[in-house]
């Protein structure tokens, strides 16, 4: 049997045998890598698919010197990243113009394609798709354009360098509730909304206990409607009704006395003002909004946005309540818009109704397929870290090798523990 | 929120004001039967003005032959196009009456041939129920004018709303009376004319 002396020495030259071990390897690596002798390869984004067999192929080439003129696109970036996690330095340069795109669909029966568009600075430019250019515009800060539709990949191009989006697939939209008395603007803001597409259900009353109804109004849920109008008192019987709907995600328009009926008045962005005259027209005079008869809205909730202004005051404010949306309305003969407005009102009634519906409407549309680069600029140095100067190579990271740290570690416990233990035990 | 007007047209042809007393009868059948808000009194407004698209249902009578100016023409097709509705009626109750032939012509040449409305039309059933079309009025009866009782009014549609609707009924004569005199009669013969302005106001 071993006395506990002994069993420490046996363990004093484990150490140093240990010891020694590592500072071969440690020896080994070194001239290992002496052998290959590690280069950097320059190349630009353009020509970088091409460049990439070769740079991975290379087992010296242990940085790379990216200048980018263009667009790298997703899968390059994921070369790149690839590149990094292999232990190749990976330096970009020359930043490329900041450019980001969205689009949208209208909440609306044609569901026109909305591009969004964001640049750094007011060059020139281009949008396109598949069948061609689309529109040209100068964004600066942002700037959106509208189109009836769009054929694949909507690309914003600046020059050699673009940013894509797709557009969602639109949703089919469900049917628009107008409830209003008999008069005009009951009956030319259902037909603003037929012509637009929308399917429109009404409930009008024309006598006491008569009404004209389409078949099976109710019930009123978000399956079966996107939005009601209640255009006046009519609507006082549903409200209720009406209420739970716009809880549930449904959207409302409400003008004049449909905002003042308790159910609606909590959800209501603000109450209808007095009544003002429109202006008096001369002859050959159009009408626009600027003209129309009004009740400007009145206490304009806190958490409500004035979306439209005349002279009077706000006339369209907005709201959410519960998951859905509320508009109030000041217009209430916005048909004089459609019949008195020149060649151009009546297109511009249709427009204007169509719009303010569907700004109220659930959003249904499928998410947009995310095999788009929106945002190219913020992808790559997402992916790539900061831009950098092919000078400052010294002083970039890049991937480390982790064994020779792991080995000095090594070498140090073992030689502390060796003479730690000797120096216990009595011995030099 | 504004009233309903009941507008007569004027027009530069012929005898448009042959039938004074119809305004006043419908705006108080209409007060009578329906909650719709009416101005009490009605209005004659140029086929030529600006001032129709103030009125997006308006009503067109006479006995004489109609001719439509240029301005009268491209406002009514302008109006039809808007969303209005032109209701015309033929006073002399007469298919070989020179205001049905000129009237027909003019409307031919401005909105499109009329054509026979089937009986099952929603003008038939906007408020009061005619199961027969349209009603008949005492002239068709009695034989006057053309001696027909004409079984169907015509019109021309878009986009399935009614933007012409013709009468060969005569009921500028059947309407043609003080309100007062309603009382008289032991069937409201207007009771039509609350269609006619339901349907325009909700279609």
């Amino acid at each position: 049997m071993r006395s506990r002396a002994e069993r420490r020495q046996v363990a004093e030259w484990l150490l140093r045998g240990a010891l020694l071990v590592v500072l071969g390897i440690a020896l080994w690596r070194t001239f290992q890598r002496d052998s290959v002798s590690t280069i950097t390869r320059s190349t630009k984004t353009s020509t970088f698919a091409t460049d990439f067999a070769g740079i991975v192929t290379n087992p010296a080439v242990g940085a790379i010197d990216l200048k980018v003129d263009a667009m790298p696109s997703r899968t390059e970036r994921d070369a790149l990243v690839a590149l990094r996690r292999i232990g190749v330095i990976v330096r970009w340069s020359d930043i490329p113009p900041a450019i980001a795109v969205e689009v949208e669909r209208t909440r609306e029966p044609e569901a026109r394609a909305r591009v969004l568009v964001t640049a750094a600075t007011r060059t020139p430019i281009a949008l396109v798709d598949s069948a061609g250019l689309i529109d040209s515009l100068r964004a600066g800060a942002d700037a959106s354009v509208e189109a009836v539709s769009v054929v694949g990949a909507v690309r914003a191009e600046q020059g050699r360098f673009a940013a894509s989006a797709y557009a969602p697939v639109p949703d089919a939209r469900r049917a628009v509730l107008v409830l209003g008395r008999a008069d005009w603007e009951t009956k030319f803001v259902m037909q603003a909304l037929n012509e637009a597409g929308w399917s429109v259900r009404a409930r009008i009353p024309t006598a006491p206990g008569i009404a004209v109804n389409d078949d099976g109004l109710l019930p009123l849920d978000t399956s079966r409607y996107d939005v009601v109008v209640a255009l006046d008192s009519s609507s006082a019987e549903l409200a209720p009704v009406i209420a739970r709907f716009v809880a549930q995600g449904g959207g409302l328009i409400a003008a004049g006395a449909a905002l003042e009926w308790e159910p609606l008045r909590r959800l209501a962005p603000a109450r209808a003002g007095d009544r003002r005259p429109g202006r008096i027209l001369l002859a050959d005079d159009s009408v626009t909004t600027r003209d129309l008869p009004l009740r400007p809205l009145s206490l304009v909730r806190s958490d409500a946005v004035s979306l439209q202004r005349e002279a009077p005051g706000v006339t369209l404010a907005a709201r959410r309540a519960g998951l859905g949306r509320v508009i109030a309305l000041g217009y209430d003969e916005s048909w004089r818009w459609r019949m008195l407005g020149g060649a151009s009102g009546m297109g511009a009634h249709r427009r204007w109704w169509s719009s303010t519906v569907g700004s109220v409407a659930p959003d249904r549309a499928a998410a947009a397929l995310s095999i788009g680069d929106g945002a190219p600029l913020a992808s790559l140095v997402f992916a790539l870290g900061k831009p950098s100067s092919p000078s400052a190579v010294s002083s970039q990271g890049g991937a480390r090798d982790p064994l020779p740290i792991a080995l000095l570690i090594m070498a140090a416990l073992c030689l502390l523990a060796e003479t730690a233990s000797r120096r216990f035990r009595g011995a030099r | 929120m504004s009233d309903f007007v009941f507008a007569t047209a004027q027009y530069e042809s012929g005898d448009w004001d042959s039938a004074p007393l119809v305004p006043a009868n419908i705006i108080d059948t209409i007060a009578r039967y329906t909650s719709i808000d009416i101005a009490p009194s009605g209005v004659i407004v140029p086929l030529s003005s600006p001032s129709l698209f103030r009125y997006p249902l308006i009503y067109l009578t006479g006995h004489l032959p109609v001719h439509f100016g240029p301005s009268e023409r491209t406002n009514l097709q302008r109006y039809a196009e808007r969303g209005g509705l032109l209701f015309v009626d033929d006073h002399n109750h007469d298919i070989d009456g020179v205001f049905h032939k000129t009237a027909t012509e003019e409307l031919s040449r401005t909105f499109g041939v009329p054509k026979p409305l089937p009986k099952t039309h929603a003008i038939y059933k906007s408020f009061f129920v005619f199961e027969d079309g349209p009603p008949t009025t005492s002239h068709e009866l009695n034989g006057w004018g053309d001696n027909l009782v004409h079984k169907t009014l015509s019109g021309v549609e878009r986009e399935g709303r009614l933007v012409l609707l013709y009468s060969s009924k005569d009921y500028s004569s059947e309407w043609n009376y003080h309100p007062e005199n309603k009382k008289f009669l032991s069937v409201d013969n207007t009771k039509f004319a609350v269609n006619l302005v339901v349907y325009a106001l909700t279609r």
